[in-house]
């Protein structure tokens, strides 16, 4: 019980500080590798806190609705993951949130509210069957959805898995907007959607949808200790790793279009998964 | 513990301005100069200060060029659009009164003729440390509007 | 007993008869709530009485083998004429095709029956006989304010109202039959009654495009009729019987028994409207919405999977089981892939429920315990979300008198109520706790073993969150303060809606509780029970559904976005971001010359990608392939 209680307060609490400072991290490397200094490591809290006391407005009020919907859904995925519950209910939570995202910015009249929230159901489209099939295959060889039982995992799935990790990759890269997925909306200044999905949010609701991108960010690098689940450093080592590549991609590419996204993901991705899984199905 | 709250507030405030630049009718001279602050030269992301393209998500609304009877409506709305609270930046001789275009037969004058002006930053163009000046009086402004706010 | 079969099955007919007689609105409609009270009461009494088996020897005096023979040649006595009627050679030569079969059937092989148990009723006809009665006498009521505005915005002039309830009240003992009986003789004969109904009921409207879809209809479901019939001669060649329940549990040789049980998903696939007969189901869209909310989504299609789930014990571990799980997988990604290019409202949903139905089809086709479990759990929600869907689709085409999704923007505004019952229906569809999605949940962890089962029910359940997000999503969109006039609706329209939306939400929260007093017995002996239930949490040995602590975090959830909702109505509106020139007007900004102009954006259909005439030609051929690896797979 005490152990559940804890795990609540983890998922609830650390995880998005913890996500908060993987976002100030990424900003200073990000401009390092641009030649700058970048933004002190706490930046992402200072926007979030600012953001939180800006003046409430709204273009409509299911706006308001929608961004709560969105934090409390990433919020009960990552609580659930660190209850090592099932992880394709953990998915779909997630997905919840996803969706509640784009009804919200389609709730608003705004062209580039309703194109950013087409694309970021694109982006959905696209990552998504990826992540299904990722979870299909740890359940092959590890028999079980359950993260515990996945945990206890004798040894590190990367090495029975290779090709779906870098499949889940993809949709890491997708839903952490990198480039060059970075379509519905990015991290950077603005783009030709202004700020896409995110457009009309503003001040404290734009602060929630933050803080469920933490949220998120947490839970997908969850997806990924799945991968070396044996020993904390190799663990951690993965997730650095990875987390560094995805920033590296970010800084080497262009933003691309949607059908380019599509196309190019879907292949990749569809023929990573299927070897993969072909592998564990005869191995 | 409000007060407290209110300085946590007050300094993310002071470290967090995001900034919507808006071309009201520049020779694009001054808008270079903005847009050098961002570059590895100047780095304002050094203070948080991000670029956005959206007076939503705004808190500095920086204004270079002129205002003429076209554009001044635009202006208005960006303003109206951001979020309190918000302060106005006019940059370069034309955004404090019109500059070399001050007597063209379009032309309304500077940006505080349509909107109330905090910080003005003079120059043709202004310099990009006189614009980053600028901007950190304008996080003072941040200040002493919470103060006003706390008084009423 | 007898009684309780009389009301489920006979009781409609009367009050069929009733209502072809009286023309008169207020008796039509007293009639038709009396009956509907009946049902539901009817359905409720039945819970306590299964498993039962019940042989009626006579129906009035007259043997009642005697009478389905006079009844079933009747049937295809009428399809025959609509046949020439129509001037449509396949759906005579498929009519005669049948009633050689039948009569060889009963006149040679057979000697005049009755040593099968007729009616048989066990927790998966209580199911099924629940939500046709509960759902469908829903809809019927909802029908009278409908069938009236309907016929008043036709400005017809002698009302066609009596046919139409007359045969949507038959169609309702029809279905109960299909579900009741075990002799499948009888369930052959019930199984017409559905396909002619649904055929009078498409052609209701009299346009040449109604009567035209109508016919197509028939025809299709004929050959599904044809193959059935031919299943039974088989089977009673082989076999020497008819009695469903014998046939699954004796089991005799697999060699012997798989092409009639081919045969029989054969007739399923046309009667749910599986790839590539799907056209059928999407043509059926030109009736009145009360018939696509009650056959073709939540009542009759769902015979084909019906069946399936029936005889799903005996071809358990058979090539044609897997075959079966492809072609549904197929199905539920092709089907849903359509539907994303879609535009009309009402073929949204025609498609959704293609895939639905095809993802009910993989399941059977998994055959596990876990894999049975989702397929009964979608049938029930799917049937109540899509009731709900149409009813809400009807609603708002006699409100805007249009059914494309583009023209519901901001319907919020307008219909308020009606517009957030829609969203609520779309929620119910792809959320969870919901109990589509607990299904979905189930169907993908039974058929992740299943090659490429998973990959394209992957694919497919990606593509349906797509279409349905969009739709919820332009519903809500135009700047809004949060202030509404209720719309005015007839009392009828507004049980209906409400009572299918709160049925769809506080059934799914009790979902763990109907698998157990449900499902597990409806799963009876052939499977092993799978999910273990404590604290309202389903949960087996590689997977867990927190059903009822999610439902309650959702309910809290819910709560807190209800008072953000509230609280932001005190900030500032401002209009949508339009680069700085837009008007007082949401969608209006100033162009050159200071002219208005509107900022168009429409939704991504991805016709290039995903249209129906790009689209169709290949699915159809595709499921032709798989559908010849499931037939050819048995021979
Ligand atoms: S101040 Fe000078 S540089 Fe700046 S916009 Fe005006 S003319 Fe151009």
């Amino acid at each position: 019980m005490s152990n559940t209680i804890i795990a609540i307060i983890i998922g609830f609490l650390v995880a998005p500080l913890v996500g908060g400072l993987i976002s100030g991290l990424d900003r200073i490397i990000t401009a390092r590798l641009q030649g700058r200094i970048g933004p002190p490591v706490w930046q992402a809290f200072y926007d979030v806190i600012k953001l939180m006391s800006k003046e409430s407005m709204v273009v409509n009020v299911w706006q308001a609705f929608c961004a709560y919907a969105y934090v409390s859904a990433a919020a009960i995925a990552v609580v659930l993951f660190f209850l090592k519950s099932d992880l394709l209910l953990i998915l779909f939570i997630q997905a919840v949130g996803a969706v509640f995202l784009v009804v919200g910015a389609l709730s608003s009249t705004s062209p580039y509210s309703q194109v950013g929230a087409h694309r970021e159901l694109l982006q959905i489209l696209a990552y998504e069957p990826l992540i299904i099939l990722v979870i299909a295959g740890i359940y092959l060889e590890t028999g079980s959805f359950k993260i515990s039982a996945i945990y206890d995992w004798n040894q590190p799935l990367i090495f029975k898995l290779p090709f779906l990790f870098v499949a889940l990759g993809y949709a890491l890269t997708i839903k952490l907007r990198k480039s060059p997925f970075d379509l519905s909306t990015s991290h950077h200044g603005h783009q030709e959607l202004v700020k896409g999905v995110l457009t009309d949010y503003s001040g404290p609701y734009l602060a929630l949808i933050e803080i469920g991108h933490w949220y998120d960010v947490v839970l997908l690098l969850g997806f990924c200790s799945l991968f070396w689940a044996t020993g904390a450093v190799g663990m951690l080592a993965l997730l650095a790793l990875t987390y560094f590549a995805e920033i590296l991609i970010d800084n080497v590419t262009a933003r691309m279009t949607w059908r380019w996204m599509l196309g190019y993901v879907w292949a990749m991705g569809f023929t990573l998964c299927s070897v993969n899984l072909i592998w564990v199905i005869l191995g | 513990m409000k007060k407290m709250l209110g300085k946590i507030i007050a300094s993310t405030r002071m470290k967090s301005p995001w900034i919507l630049h808006f071309d009201c009718g520049s020779c694009n001279g001054c808008d270079i100069e903005v847009l050098a602050c961002l570059t590895p030269v100047y780095d304002i992301e050094r203070f948080g200060m991000v670029n956005v393209g959206n007076p939503m998500h705004a808190d500095i609304l920086l204004v270079t060029g002129t205002v003429n009877h076209r554009n001044k409506k635009v202006l208005t709305n960006l303003y109206d659009q951001m979020p309190a609270p918000k302060v106005v930046i006019a940059i370069g001789a034309c955004g404090l009164s019109g500059g070399i275009f001050r007597d063209a037969y379009n032309v309304v004058g500077g940006v505080d003729r349509v909107i109330p002006v905090d910080v003005y930053v003079p120059g043709c163009p202004a310099k990009p440390e006189a614009i980053i000046d600028g901007a950190v009086l304008a996080l003072k402004k941040f200040e002493v509007l919470r103060q006003q706010k706390l008084a009423v | 007993m007898a009684e309780i079969i009389f009301l489920l099955i006979v009781v409609p007919f009367i009050a069929a008869l009733g209502c072809l007689l009286f023309r008169i609105q207020f008796i039509r409609a007293s009639i038709i709530i009396i009956c509907a009270g009946l049902l539901m009461g009817g359905s409720l009494f039945l819970i306590p009485m299964i498993p039962f088996a019940y042989s009626p020897g006579s129906f009035f005096g007259v043997n009642i083998h005697e009478i389905l023979q006079g009844a079933d040649f009747l049937l295809l006595l009428i399809i025959f004429y609509f046949g020439i009627k129509h001037k449509n050679l396949v759906i005579q030569a498929l009519s005669i095709f049948q009633a050689v079969m039948l009569g060889y059937l009963e006149f040679f092989l057979s000697d005049g029956g009755g040593h099968d148990v007729v009616f048989y009723c066990d927790h998966l006809s209580l199911i099924l006989v629940l939500i046709i009665c509960i759902i469908g006498s829903i809809i019927c009521l909802q029908a009278i304010p409908y069938m009236k505005n309907h016929e008043a915005h036709l400005k017809i002039a002698v009302s066609r109202q009596p046919g139409f309830f007359f045969v949507m009240l038959l169609f309702l003992g029809g279905m109960n039959g299909v579900v009741l009986a075990n002799d499948m003789k009888f369930l052959y004969f019930f199984f017409e009654v559905t396909t002619l109904c649904s055929f009078l009921l498409i052609g209701h409207d009299k346009t040449e495009r109604a009567t035209r879809n109508a016919v197509r209809a028939l025809w299709m479901n004929s050959i599904g009729g044809a193959a059935f019939v031919s299943g039974l001669v088989y089977l009673y060649v082989k076999l020497g019987m008819l009695d469903m329940q014998n046939i699954i549990h004796t089991t005799p040789q697999a060699g012997i028994i798989v092409l009639p049980m081919a045969l029989l998903c054969f007739a399923s696939f046309t009667k749910s409207a599986q790839f590539p007969f799907q056209s059928w189901l999407l043509g059926a869209m030109v009736a009145p919405t009360p018939v696509s909310a009650l056959l073709h989504s939540s009542t009759m299609v769902k015979v084909g999977v019906y069946l399936v789930l029936r005889i799903a014990p005996a071809i358990q571990g058979m090539f044609l089981s897997q075959c079966i799980t492809v072609f549904g997988a197929f199905t539920f990604l092709a089907g849903a892939a359509l539907a994303v290019g879609q535009s009309n409202g009402k073929k949204v949903l025609a498609y959704s429920t293609i895939s639905n139905l095809g993802l009910i089809f993989a399941c059977a086709g998994v055959n596990t315990s876990e894999a049975i479990t989702a397929a009964i759990i979608l049938i029930i929600f799917h049937a109540v979300s899509k009731a709900l869907l149409f009813l809400c689709v009807g609603t708002i085409e006699q409100h805007i008198e249009s059914r494309n999704i583009e023209d519901m923007r901001g319907l919020y505004t307008r219909m308020p109520l009606t517009a957030l019952i829609t969203v609520m229906g779309v929620i119910t569809m792809i959320m969870p706790p919901f109990g589509l999605l607990l299904g979905k949940w189930m169907a993908m962890e039974a058929a992740a073993r299943s090659f490429f089962g998973i990959i394209m029910i992957a694919m497919g359940s990606a593509l349906t969150v797509m279409y349905w997000a969009r739709w919820a999503g332009i519903l809500m969109s135009d700047p809004f303060a949060g202030k509404f006039k209720l719309e005015r609706q007839p009392v009828l329209t507004w049980f209906a809606l409400i009572s299918l939306s709160l049925g769809a939400a506080s059934l799914s929260v009790v979902s763990p509780w109907i698998y157990k007093l449900g499902i597990i017995p409806a799963m009876g002996k052939d499977y092993l029970s799978s999910y273990a239930l404590d604290f309202g949490i389903l949960e087996n040995s590689f997977g867990v559904f927190a059903v009822l602590p999610l439902s309650l975090v959702a309910v809290f959830g819910f709560l807190i976005a209800v008072l953000a909702v509230k609280g932001a109505t005190r900030s500032r509106i401002v209009m949508p971001y339009l680069s700085g020139v837009q008007t007082s007007e949401p969608r209006v900004f100033r162009g050159p010359m200071n002219q208005n102009v509107i900022a168009e954006a429409g939704n991504y259909y991805l016709s290039s990608i995903f249209g129906e005439t790009r689209l169709t030609a290949w699915i159809n051929i595709g499921a032709v392939i798989l559908l010849t690896l499931v037939i050819g797979g048995a021979l």
